[in-house]
């Protein structure tokens, strides 16, 4: 099947499909790594979280044009409803449905953060923790809503986004163990340097 | 700006029961410290203090004490020296339900011990203050924070609670919470943390505690020593507060005095009050501490010229803060009692922001290298660098306090500084003479 005027729509709305799964893919995994105390090695934690919201920005965009082209394409029907509410869409009920859901957290973390100087950080928080949620609703909806992750590079694809999640999220897990807590960080901020501050030895340039 | 009244100071043992110091009294002070120390037996104690301080005006309109305390002018005693007024006002006017009102007695200050002093020696003039405080501001909850591990002052607290209950003294019941033996626990947004529950570590100000605090109420958090001061407030006036003082910063203030030999007393003196006559400056002297670990160093020559207060301290590095002055003896390194005093405020760091969190240890290591003859060269150029980036960024005034004093040090003792480049320490004895407590670092210990 090639890219005619009425198919045009139909590939559209996937490729930018499986354009916002890997930029999703990359703001989770973003979000993960950055914490209160670690950042991505060789970038500031400011710009660890200024990368992570300006990719969510582009997802956004990738996701409306993924929903919008999905609506207009006349091969399938789904309605504007349908793109919302989950699981009333006739054509694969339950995929576009979870589709429909993961949009909707995804607007829930939106508008939170827009509005986290009014919220308060608290209540913006506790909002957040739907990426967490969001994600895998996404991902399944990309894998079964339609055959293309199913086979050849973009199954690869799909394998590979949800391996960046998982080996970021054990990364965050295992440095949260070994991590000294919060209280304790002067004190061994403290004994690192006294280890290194030798009487009587220059430790930067010529004496 | 008036002049201060002359020598007035008046000394005691910072134990409950001792031997009186010997006091020097002028001008109607002692004020705080004026009655019998409160004995072991708390209706004794009460009766003592009704008999010496006369009782609370019975009709005293909360807008009228509210007037008088701006008249009088008092600042808050904890260190900040904000008007006691003005938080006064702002819990009074803020919604959010029934005020909170803390007696903040949480001394962290490990040089100063002027809060339990007036806790031991006069309860019931806290106490007074606490009650007229919660009255003005409609407050429904009333907490006292000790420092914590002093059960001895904790029992003599309730006992002398108990003695007002006894006798129908109170409006309201009166809490006593032990908060961690930090030096930030007393810090507001620590000690409101630890009221609700969570760790005693200073929070980012989303919301002033008076606005928002306690358990989401409007909280005021006063120094036990602003509190007994608003009790005298409201028995005797402003224009009594006025007289003595300077005129833009009026009343007495309690200091921790130790002088060079070690010796450590309370004192109240009016603001305003020659260092030197605090404080014996001589040629023993080679500085002294002025504000307590936040403060400052003063040459014996500032020392002697300065008078306690801000205006004349603040503009020589130092400030009042909550009374600590300190005579430093000649013989004992500037440079190492400065770095152990500054690696125990980098250990007590809360570890949540990252200028204190990495600056401070920093700092504290090259202050201990700069403490030890022939330090590396480029260590002076860092600490002075670092003090510059970690000042402002916090969400307390921990580094900023410590700058202040590490800087203070690197002009009090520069002639000490020269001396360890060139190898040599002019110390003559090891022992360390200002008072640091052991570290303790664990996230249990803020809880």
């Amino acid at each position: 099947m090639g890219i005619t005027s009425s198919t045009a729509l139909w590939y559209a709305s996937r490729a930018t499909g499986v354009v916002a799964l890997v930029l999703l893919t990359a703001v989770l995994v973003l979000g993960i790594m950055v914490t209160r105390k670690r950042s991505l090695p060789g970038l500031p934690r400011f710009g660890t979280t200024g990368l992570h919201r300006n990719l969510s920005l582009l997802a956004v965009a990738f996701v409306a044009l993924h929903v919008l082209t999905a609506i207009a394409d006349p091969f399938v029907t789904i309605g504007i409803a349908a793109a919302v509410i989950p699981f009333t869409s006739p054509y694969e009920t339950l995929w576009v449905g979870l589709g429909a859901v993961s949009l909707d957290l995804m607007g829930a973390l939106v508008v939170t953060s827009l509005l986290r100087a009014r919220i308060g950080r608290r209540t913006w928080r506790a909002v957040h923790w739907l990426g967490y949620a969001a994600w895998p609703v996404a991902l399944a909806h990309s894998v079964w809503s339609s055959k293309d992750l199913q086979h050849g590079w973009l199954l690869y694809l799909g394998i590979s986004c949800a391996a960046a999640v998982v080996l970021a999220a054990a990364w965050r897990l295992a440095a949260a163990l070994v991590q000294p807590r919060r209280a304790e960080l002067p004190a061994a901020t403290l004994a690192r340097l006294e280890r290194t501050h030798r009487p009587g030895y220059a430790r930067t340039g010529a004496r | 700006m008036s002049a201060p009244n002359a020598a007035a100071t008046a000394g005691l043992p910072a134990v409950p029961a001792g031997p009186a110091a010997a006091c020097r009294t002028a001008a109607g002070l002692p004020r705080l410290l004026a009655g019998p120390p409160a004995g072991p037996d708390p209706q004794a104690a009460l009766a003592d203090h009704l008999n010496g301080q006369g009782h609370l005006p019975r009709r005293l309109d909360s807008s009228a004490l509210l007037a008088e305390v701006t008249a009088a002018g008092l600042a808050g005693r904890g260190g900040a020296a904000f008007p006691a007024a003005r938080k006064l006002a702002a819990v009074r006017s803020a919604a959010g339900g029934p005020a909170v009102v803390v007696a903040n007695g949480a001394e962290g200050e490990p040089a100063s011990c002027k809060d339990a002093a007036l806790l031991w020696h006069a309860p019931h003039l806290v106490l007074d203050g606490l009650q007229l405080a919660a009255a003005a501001c409609g407050a429904d909850t009333a907490v006292v924070c000790l420092h914590g591990g002093r059960q001895g002052l904790r029992w003599h607290l309730e006992a002398a609670i108990g003695a007002r209950r006894a006798a129908g003294l109170d409006a309201l019941a009166v809490q006593v919470r032990e908060l961690p033996p930090r030096f930030l626990a007393g810090e507001e947004t620590a000690l409101v943390g630890y009221l609700d529950g969570g760790a005693a570590v200073p929070a980012f100000k989303q919301h002033r505690v008076f606005e928002r605090g306690a358990g989401g109420r409007p909280t005021l958090v006063q120094n036990v020593e602003t509190l007994a001061h608003l009790a005298l407030i409201a028995r005797h006036g402003a224009a009594w507060f006025r007289a003595v003082g300077t005129s833009a910063e009026p009343g007495s203030v309690l200091c921790t005095v130790t002088g060079a030999d070690g010796s450590t007393r309370v004192a109240e003196a009016a603001l305003g009050t020659g260092i030197g006559e605090l404080l014996s400056v001589d040629d023993s002297v080679q500085a002294v501490l002025a504000g307590g670990y936040h403060g400052g160093w003063l040459t014996p020559g500032q020392a002697r010229a300065l008078r306690l207060s801000n205006a004349d301290l603040k503009p020589a590095g130092a400030f009042v803060g909550a009374g600590v002055l300190a005579a430093l003896p000649a013989g004992v390194c500037g440079l190492a009692e400065t770095a152990a005093v500054v690696r125990y405020l980098a250990l007590e760091s809360a570890g949540q922001c990252g200028p204190c969190l990495n600056g401070l240890p920093s700092i504290a290591a090259a202050l201990a290298t700069l403490a030890r003859p022939r330090p590396a060269r480029a260590e002076l150029a860092n600490l002075r660098r670092w003090s510059g980036l970690v000042t402002g960024r916090g969400a307390c005034h921990h580094p900023d306090g410590t700058v202040r004093f590490v800087s203070s040090a690197l002009r009090v003792f520069a002639a000490e500084i020269a001396a360890h480049a060139g190898g040599r320490c002019t110390a003559r004895a090891g022992a360390a003479f200002l008072p640091v407590p052991a570290a303790a670092a664990a996230e249990s210990d803020w809880r």
